[in-house]
């Protein structure tokens, strides 16, 4: 949220539509907000017989997700433009924020069935204490 | 009383504040005595009304299955209507008496202080030596240490007053009380600090990694990237037990395990609020708080962004048309920006709350697992939203008075950024727990 100068594709996106790259980033994040809530309001694509499945909503929430996410972090906070320390800092939690999710969120003993291997390490402790 | 954007800010101006405390609480009375006592008390005699004809109903053997369902229906969807409006009216009204005690008392405090004599700042170069760094954050974190070590004690006494259950203690309310008051006055301190702040003096760091960098800003990165993790516990919580519910999906697909039945399946919030969720209760209406509340979010980034960007501008200029009454010149409009952020993040509280009011009232409560994960869950992001409302009430107080502009507009920004955060966290958190 600093200022400096338009590069690139700011610098474009203003010249030739005489608006800035906070207003098109605010536009993707509505167009895809209302994906996002779409998918998962329709059981089947609209104007189409395509069932919307389950797998599908996933795939959407994750992708529009990461995509929302870096609309907000690297325009709106900013972290694109601002010096690199911040990205940095900004990433430093992943690590721990990863592990987790891993270690904790997807390691579950008692968790349902059939969820790939991965997702529940065999670690003594956990079933054993 | 200060002029335009110096630094010399009179004591006089806070009463300003306690006049904005005053139509603060004005507007939440207004909307509390139409919404929860006009439209409220309509909506809860059809409530009554319907409740007394379900009970008919159910004595009534010669209705059918279908017709009694019908009658069902309309019960509930008559106490869903009384709950939206009498609890979007107490919602706003307690919003509001929070902001005018917050905003009356900082104002009240510091209009009261002592004048300080600001005959050398006549001298604007003065001031390159001065910083800014301040004290009050630790008295506001001891007082919030205080408040949070007396806080059990402190929901049993309030229970207690409300004649929700046990027996009022008064010494139950010392504690909090105590971490209350130092709350508000590390609070309206901090303000008092911050007011004549023109931008001259801003903290720099000046070894490595943060060098060259305004500390304040460097210090809340660091403050947002501990929320992350804060976020991040959460979320890996509602992971792990999430994995282990035999949810309608996973019973579908025959992921639960030997012997389960239709009866074990777990309803997550999801399946409350989400069409064609498991509880049956899902529609569009049901979606649409949290769906708004998302654009609202998004909408109120936005509007800080804008706010942000006017204060920076040096050639700023009034736009023509319908706009030219909103944002008449670079001060009103940035209040302006940050009155409608203030505004957005309201209605975001307003709204989240009907919406908990309708699950609770549909059965799901906290007392339950999936219940617990997703108000707590929530309820923290909620509580950061509420936080930065707080903040944000003050920012509207400066640019109200002294003014936002290329100088001392990085109190915007670094306030921007956690409310991005507040934002980013719902991109998450919304998925996860509305969605999915």
């Amino acid at each position: 949220m600093g200022e400096h100068a338009e590069t690139g594709l700011e610098k474009w996106l203003l010249d030739k539509t005489g608006k800035d790259i906070y207003f098109w980033n605010f536009q993707i994040l509505m167009f895809f907000t209302l994906f996002e809530v779409g998918a998962v309001f329709f059981e089947v694509i609209p104007g189409t017989d395509i069932r919307i499945t389950r797998y599908m909503v996933w795939a959407i929430l994750i992708v529009v997700g990461i995509i929302k996410g870096y609309g907000i972090a690297a325009y709106f906070m900013h972290l694109r433009g601002d010096p690199r320390i911040y990205t940095r800092t900004a990433l430093f939690p992943v690590l721990f924020v990863l592990l987790m999710m891993w270690g904790i969120g997807l390691s579950n003993p008692e968790a349902i069935t059939e969820l790939p291997a991965w997702c529940t390490p065999d670690w003594d402790y956990a079933t054993n204490r | 009383m200060m002029s335009g954007f110096n630094n010399h800010v009179d004591n006089s101006v806070w009463g300003r504040a306690v006049l904005m405390a005053g139509a603060i609480l004005t507007i939440g009375i207004v909307a509390f005595a139409a919404l929860g006592l006009g439209v409220g008390s309509v909506k809860h005699d059809e409530y009554m009304e319907a409740k007394g004809e379900y009970k008919d109903a159910l004595k009534d053997t010669s209705l059918t299955e279908s017709e009694l369902y019908k009658i069902h229906h309309h019960e509930i969807d008559a106490h869903l209507s009384y709950l939206t409006y009498w609890v979007a009216g107490v919602t706003i009204l307690a919003i509001s008496g929070i902001y005018a005690i917050f905003l009356g008392v900082g104002g009240f405090f510091n209009s009261i202080q002592p004048q300080e004599d600001h005959g050398h700042d006549d001298h604007h170069d003065d001031h390159h030596d001065e910083h800014h760094g301040s004290a009050s954050p630790i008295v506001f974190c001891t007082g919030v240490l205080l408040f949070l070590m007396g806080f059990p004690d402190f929901v049993e006494g309030m229970r207690a007053l409300l004649s929700q259950g046990g027996t009022f203690a008064p010494g139950d309310m010392v504690l909090s009380t105590i971490g209350l008051t130092i709350i508000m006055i590390g609070v309206a301190n901090w303000w008092r600090e911050d007011l004549p702040f023109i931008g001259h003096g801003e903290q720099i760091a000046t070894s490595a990694p943060f060098e060259g960098e305004h500390i304040r800003k460097a210090g809340l990165w660091v403050f947002i990237m501990s929320e992350v993790m804060v976020f991040a516990t959460f979320f890996s919580s509602y992971l792990r037990i999430r994995t282990e519910w035999c949810t309608k999906w996973a019973f579908d697909e025959g992921r639960c395990g030997v012997g389960m039945t239709e009866g074990d399946i777990v309803m997550t919030a999801s399946d409350y609020l989400r069409p064609g969720g498991a509880a049956g209760t899902g529609d569009f209406w049901t979606m649409l708080p949290g769906a708004v509340n998302t654009f609202a979010l998004i909408v109120s980034s936005y509007t800080i962004v804008l706010a942000l960007k006017t204060a920076k501008d040096k050639d700023w200029e009034a736009p023509k048309g319908a706009l030219k009454f909103l944002l008449p010149d670079k001060k009103t409009a940035v209040r302006n920006y940050l009155i409608a952020t203030l505004a957005l993040g309201s209605m975001f509280i307003v709204l989240k709350l009907v919406e908990w009011s309708h699950l609770v009232a549909e059965g799901f409560t906290v007392g339950t697992v999936q219940g617990s994960i997703f108000f707590v869950a929530t309820g923290a992001h909620g509580l950061h939203v509420f936080v930065g409302l707080l903040i944000m009430l003050y920012l509207v107080f400066k640019a109200d008075t002294v003014g936002y502009d290329e100088e001392n507009g990085q109190g915007i920004e670094y306030f921007g950024l956690y409310w991005h955060f507040v934002d980013l966290a719902w991109v998450v958190i919304f998925p996860a727990f509305y969605l999915y």
